[in-house]
């Protein structure tokens, strides 16, 4: 077929201008890298997030509350000290209260003899394992005999152990944390990596009463869970906590709160308004490169046609069409914003496998801003080579073989 | 006697080129007509019009004014689309300065007339082949331009005016570029298309060129003022060997 043929032509012709070839791919490939990486950490981070949720272990009836203002992850103060365990108590009296579990946490490390490695260490109540429904699967929990007594006792989670103990079996043993010696009590099921790499597996948890005194040395919380007796009644639930910690903090009616609520639903809210802020400026970014990269091609097109005004007539002599010369230089710019495409493709993908081998942001490479990119390559190529290739094809003849 | 058709008919041909404040009368009414097989040369001095008469007779541009009968078809009323055609099928080009595609082989420079027909040829290799060898040139087909010298480049472009088999072919100062010997060998091969019935027109300077054809036109400024028959013209004869390559 004729337009085959004035395909081969192109290729040809951009097998024979290299260097050109190459500068007009330049500005269409950094747009599509930029585009697939950014895409890639748009879809890590919102999926860390949800599994995040997802090992919260939150039902639709429970909520947590965090020492100090802010929204969700994003704590103001974090040197705020006002979350008592009056205010889980006094959280634990109001109606419509099921399970309340007071925490404290620290990243610490833990020593087996020679064998140590840091873990989240969590000071929790005893309703900590009923309101997270996560088993004990060798072992047991702590109970409140444990917590009045304020005993050394720790329950740890398949990672800390697995590092500290290899394949020994931990319980019985004692190990230190930081300076105190805890005897293992428990070992959690195991849930194993989530697919962005967060591991729910790497903590460990000890009476919230020993932490206060013994590890930590701290009366404030870090934060308190609520499970609600039912789901329609969490907002109201919600409500009432936010009366009581105010009261108990001394809040005038002008302060803010030093407490923020985290809920399955705030998190949900959040991750779909900085997805939809990521998308603006997803758009923007690649609007602009992509323009970029066209009016480059455009030029460059421009340019070689001059280059190239030889050849047009040389064509022309032997019987090319106009329509001839529009096709060839057409499928050159769409070729080589393709080729750009393609080659951004292939820089952006390493770009984020290598992001996410170091670890460095959280990345998830899916199939879509690949395909994207070969669309608007596509589409670029097509608008910014035709008016190069209309100007190609409108010269005449005679005009260009002289 | 032998009918002889007209092959080329062209009436009152003017060609302005028009710039920004001023414009140039190149061609001043020329009328001259060719028959078809005829062998002809047109010299004259530099700037006399020579190369635009070829571009009209080429259908590579339009006169000004005037009227250009081509086998018989008005070429001013055409559209691209079909002087392209006429291009591709009727006209074989052939350049002082060559004009093969940089980069690209013997065989596929001398196959490009052949993608702009409507369909490829079945036998498109073979018919490229055939040509290269008639221009001894079977042992260069892999080579560019640029791995080619200036005699070599000028057989490959006369191989390629030759692969759609056209009846006129146009030669502006085929032998410009080229020494004696080359431009010999050259106008050999000439003077066997026209020994095979095709029309030949060849702009030149070089009177050992005009020599071997029929007739010869002198332009000047715009205008022919001669219109003879060779009388050393040597009719060539149909069949001879190819160029023999030494
Ligand atoms: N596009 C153009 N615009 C203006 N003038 C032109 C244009 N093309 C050619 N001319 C003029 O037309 C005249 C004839 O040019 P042409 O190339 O036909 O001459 P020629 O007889 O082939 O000369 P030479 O022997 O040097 O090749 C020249 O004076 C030239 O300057
Ligand atoms: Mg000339």
């Amino acid at each position: 077929m004729r337009i085959l043929r004035n395909l081969r032509q192109a290729l040809h012709g951009l097998k024979l201008n290299k260097g050109n070839t190459f500068l007009m791919t330049l500005g269409v490939m950094i747009g599509i890298a930029s585009l697939t990486v950014i895409v890639a950490i748009g879809e890590g981070t919102k999926s860390t997030v949800l599994e995040r949720i997802a090992n919260m272990g939150f039902g639709p009836e429970s909520f947590s509350v965090y020492s100090g203002g802010g929204r969700l992850f994003f704590g103001r103060n974090r040197n705020i000290t006002s979350m008592t365990l009056q205010d889980a108590d006094d959280i634990r009296a109001m109606p419509g209260v099921a399970i309340v579990v007071p925490r404290q946490r620290k990243r610490m490390r833990i020593i087996n003899k020679k064998e140590f490695t840091t873990t989240r260490v969590y000071g929790v109540s005893p309703e900590w394992q009923p309101a997270r429904q996560w088993k004990v699967v060798d072992g047991e929990f702590f109970n409140d005999m444990d917590m009045d007594r304020k005993r050394k006792v720790i329950v740890l989670g398949n990672t800390p152990a697995r590092k500290i103990f290899g394949e020994k079996d931990p319980l019985g043993k004692k190990i230190r944390v930081g300076q105190v010696f805890f005897e293992v009590i428990g070992l959690l099921e195991t849930k194993g990596l989530t697919e962005s790499g967060y591991d729910p597996d790497d903590r460990a948890l000890i009476p919230l009463t020993t932490a206060m005194s013994r590890l930590f040395r701290q009366a404030h919380l870090h934060s308190i869970k609520v499970v609600s007796t039912s789901s329609d009644i969490v907002r109201q639930t919600m409500e009432g906590v936010t009366q009581v910690l105010r009261r108990n903090h001394g809040l005038s009616p002008l302060a803010d709160d030093d407490f923020r609520f985290v809920t399955p639903e705030g998190i949900m809210q959040w991750v779909t308004e900085s997805e939809q802020a990521l998308n603006r400026m997803l758009l923007l970014i690649s609007t602009v490169s992509l323009l970029v990269g066209g009016v480059v091609i455009m030029n460059i097109l421009l340019v070689s046609i001059r280059e190239r005004i030889r050849e047009i007539g040389v064509r022309r002599c032997f019987g090319a069409r106009r329509t001839d010369i529009t096709q060839q230089f057409l499928f050159e710019s769409v070729l080589v914003s393709l080729l750009g495409g393609a080659m951004g493709s292939v820089v952006g993908w390493v770009l984020s496998s290598s992001l996410k081998y170091f670890d460095f942001l959280p990345v998830k490479i899916t199939l879509d801003p690949f395909v994207l990119a070969f669309g608007f390559s596509m589409v670029v190529g097509l608008i910014f080579g035709i008016h190069p290739a209309r100007k190609a094809a409108s010269l005449s003849p005679d005009e260009t073989i002289r | 006697m032998i009918k002889v058709s007209k092959m080329i008919e062209i009436d009152s041909i003017n060609k302005v080129y028009k710039n920004e404040g001023f414009e140039t009368n190149v061609l001043k009414g020329i009328s001259v007509s060719v028959d078809e097989g005829d062998y002809v040369s047109i010299i004259g001095p530099s700037g006399s019009g020579k190369s635009t008469l070829m571009t009209i007779l080429g259908c590579l541009g339009q006169a000004t004014s005037g009227t250009y009968l081509l086998g018989g078809e008005e070429v001013g009323k055409l559209k691209d689309y079909d002087l392209s055609r006429i291009r591709n099928e009727k006209i074989g080009f052939v350049f002082q300065a060559f004009h093969l595609l940089p980069g690209v082989s013997a065989f596929d420079n001398v196959m490009m007339p052949l993608i702009y027909c409507n369909k490829i040829p079945d036998d498109a290799q073979e018919r490229v082949k055939q040509a290269l060898i008639r221009v001894g040139l079977e042992h260069r087909m892999a080579h560019t331009p640029g791995q080619l010298s200036g005699g070599e480049q000028q057989r490959v472009t006369i191989a390629r005016s030759l692969i759609n088999d056209p009846k006129i072919i146009l030669a502006d100062e085929p032998t410009g570029n080229l020494d004696s010997k080359n431009g010999a060998e050259i106008m050999r091969v000439f003077d066997q298309l026209n020994a095979e019935g095709r029309t030949i027109i060849i702009i030149t300077h070089d009177s050992f060129v005009s020599e071997h054809a029929r007739r010869i036109l002198t332009l000047r400024d715009g205008q022919i003022v001669s219109d003879k028959i060779n009388e050393n013209f040597k009719e060539p004869q149909a069949g001879l060997a190819r160029v023999e390559v030494k």
